[in-house]
């Protein structure tokens, strides 16, 4: 058992960041060294701003808020929990002030935060169960949605734990410990983590976590770094 | 399909992938925002029509070709092989969307669909699949810039033939030319559609202005970006480039086509000339005095299709209405706003395809007839050729009860002499 976690938590997770940050990094320089278009690709009624107005579009959704309120909603959601997840996260390596300006525990959103990162994930997957959207769904749809659900339910399984029921087992503290060696370079599994009744959650969310990343280079999820600039295309 | 056809078609493929391209292509994330952006799914409740579907029939191509994943793990993206079977895919996808570009403004990421489609439509030329008819006509304007010399006397003939039409709307002063041609140092050069209609009332609209223009040699339509093929729209483009280099024009000014407007706005941006539709250049002539209008001329309310490629591709919103301040005191607005337009259901080349695709484009365009009936007005006015061509099949077909009138043709029959 032992070698299944070491595997999961140490080697695999080796793997698979470096697949995330190798892969993205070649695939991005790849794309952004392709030729230019040469002509304009704009929509009009023609905005002044344009890139405040394409950052606009990036971030906020103004055209599912118009044509799919609904959908937006859940899609505000799910993307303000995935950035807060990803700061919750960085913050079970260190604490940083600028999170901390409003004072808050660690782990954020005293499991909150994953409940309805979970409920948005499960929204998109039904949504896709439904024509006409089930006709344009591809399987990598399907995979990721899944994928992104068990990371998250299992992950939140383990702050529930904490914040809703007491337990005291496989604290910050042992996360801290687990994550610094990994990024020092020298892995350990704390022996909390490898003792605790529900550590196999732990196992469970890094080893889909990992699944995530290696898929992420060459999945649409690409879309978290291309939107900006094919706003800005749009915009002009 | 043997493997050098293939591999001819996929060279083609590569030579389109650019940055933008990219983008679209590896970005989509199917979330169906688009689904009713698209007229012809909107009128026809066909999935295949929705502009997400139709990215996919181009995108499995590339995830089989251009990505890894398509070779290692194909069926989760249902990365998809080039043969007959795809192409009949591609032409049913490119030849059913008009490129109105609609969908883009729904898409959370911009994706370009006619852009996505301008592959489709090049893998059909290099499979020579695509419809003959629009690269024969590409090819005879191709021809008809490398032969000037040989029809030019006929066609200033012809045109001599139209002057007297140009004065009954616009009476000169003796000795005066009603359709210059050929003069170098004009200040505008004016490129028309082949057809008296494009021509006399324009011509007649330069001379109340007092313009110092010219007439093009060339017609304005492009059958090049009809097809889809960038060399040939650029030969076609290219004949009126040199024409205005020639004479040293300061301003080249479309007539009411679309494609051609639009084609020209942005193949020609570093041009030592200034590119506009002719609906800019009235709006411009009556804000100055140079025109002056007779409202009394129209009765009826009226209301305005704005052809997708001068519009919401190109920007020319504002000057159609402004004009028709001027010519009617009953405008009305279609719903819900310019931006959102439906496409007529004629561009793309389908107008040109002619009674090929008669009864799609009817069927097609529903939500057009709907929003005019709308209105609830008897005169609908628009600016491109294409556009006219179907919204007359359109009153026709769907009973709508309404004249479908040029822009440009309202203004010279309204001049006040």
């Amino acid at each position: 058992m032992d070698a299944l976690y070491n595997f999961v938590l140490i080697y695999m997770v080796y793997f698979s960041v470096a697949v995330f940050l190798v892969g993205t990094t070649l695939r991005l320089v790849k794309i952004f060294r392709t030729p230019k278009q040469a002509t304009s690709l704009q929509i009009y009624p023609e905005k002044r701003a344009k890139w405040l107005g394409a950052i606009y579009d990036t971030f906020l959704f103004p055209s599912a808020r118009k044509h799919k309120p609904v959908l937006w909603v859940f899609l505000i959601l799910f993307h303000a929990c995935l950035l807060l997840l990803i700061i919750g996260h960085l913050e079970l390596f260190e604490e940083f002030k600028i999170f901390q300006l409003i004072p808050h525990e660690v782990f954020l959103g005293n499991g909150f935060l994953g409940l309805i990162f979970c409920i948005t994930l499960l929204y998109f997957l039904f949504r896709r169960l439904l024509s006409p959207v089930r006709e344009l769904s591809v399987p990598e749809d399907y995979y990721i949605l899944i994928l992104l659900f068990l990371i998250a339910i299992f992950g939140s399984q383990m702050d529930w734990a904490r914040s809703w029921y007491g337990y005291e087992e496989m604290v910050v503290g042992d996360y801290r410990t687990y994550l610094l060696s990994l990024l020092t370079l020298k892995p350990e599994v704390p022996y909390n983590v490898l003792i605790a009744g529900h550590s196999f959650m732990l196992v469970v969310h890094v080893f889909f976590a990992n699944l995530f990343l290696i898929f992420f280079p060459f999945s649409q999820s690409m879309h978290s770094f291309l939107s900006l600039p094919m706003n800005k295309l749009r915009r002009g | 399909m043997d493997q050098n056809t293939r591999n001819d078609l996929l060279q083609l493929f590569r030579g389109k992938l650019n940055s933008a391209m990219t983008y679209y292509l590896e970005t989509c994330t199917r979330c169906g925002i688009c689904t009713e952006a698209c007229h012809v799914y909107a009128s026809t409740g066909q999935v295949k029509h929705i502009s997400v579907y139709r990215h996919e029939i181009v995108r499995r191509i590339h995830k089989k070709y251009f990505k890894a994943r398509g070779k290692i793990w194909p069926s989760v993206g249902e990365a998809k092989e080039l043969n007959e079977t795809a192409l009949e895919e591609l032409y049913e996808s490119a030849y059913s969307c008009t490129g109105c570009r609609r969908c883009m403004v729904y898409c959370p990421f911009g994706i370009d669909t006619q852009m996505i489609m301008s592959i489709a439509k090049l893998l059909l030329i290099g499979a020579h699949s695509e419809p003959e008819i629009l690269t024969m006509l590409a090819d005879t304007s191709i021809e008809k810039g490398k032969s000037l010399d040989l029809f030019k006397e006929s066609f200033m003939e012809g045109i001599k033939k139209l002057e007297k039409d140009v004065v009954k709307k616009w009476k000169m002063e003796a000795g005066e030319t009603a359709i210059p041609m050929d003069v170098e140092g004009a200040d505008l050069l004016f490129v028309a559609l082949a057809g008296a209609h494009s021509i006399i009332p324009t011509a007649a609209v330069f001379n109340a202005a007092g313009e110092h223009w010219t007439l093009s040699f060339f017609e304005a339509v492009n059958f090049g970006a009809f097809v889809g093929d960038p060399t040939r729209t650029q030969l076609i483009l290219d004949r009126i480039l040199n024409e205005a280099k020639r004479l040293k024009v300061k301003e080249v000014c479309i007539c009411e086509c679309g494609t051609a407007f639009r084609v020209m706005k942005q193949l020609a941006a570093d041009q030592p000339f200034k590119v506009s539709s002719i609906t800019e250049v009235h709006a411009r002539y009556i804000k100055s005095g140079r025109i002056k209008l007779d409202p009394s001329k129209f009765n009826g309310p009226v209301t305005y299709h704005d052809p997708c490629q001068i519009a919401r591709n190109a920007g020319v919103f504002d000057e159609p209405r402004y004009i028709l301040e001027h010519l009617t005191n009953d405008f009305r607005e279609m719903s819900p706003e310019p931006k959102y337009n439906w496409c007529c259901g004629g561009g793309g080349g389908l107008v040109a395809l002619g009674e090929e695709t008669l009864d799609f484009r009817m069927k097609s365009a529903r939500v057009k007839a709907d929003q005019i009936k709308a209105t609830g007005a008897t005169t609908v006015v628009t600016a491109c050729e294409n556009c006219h061509t179907q919204l007359n099949s359109l009153n026709e077909h769907y009973n709508l009860g309404t004249t479908v009138k040029f822009l440009s043709s309202m203004v010279a029959d309204a001049l006040i002499q």
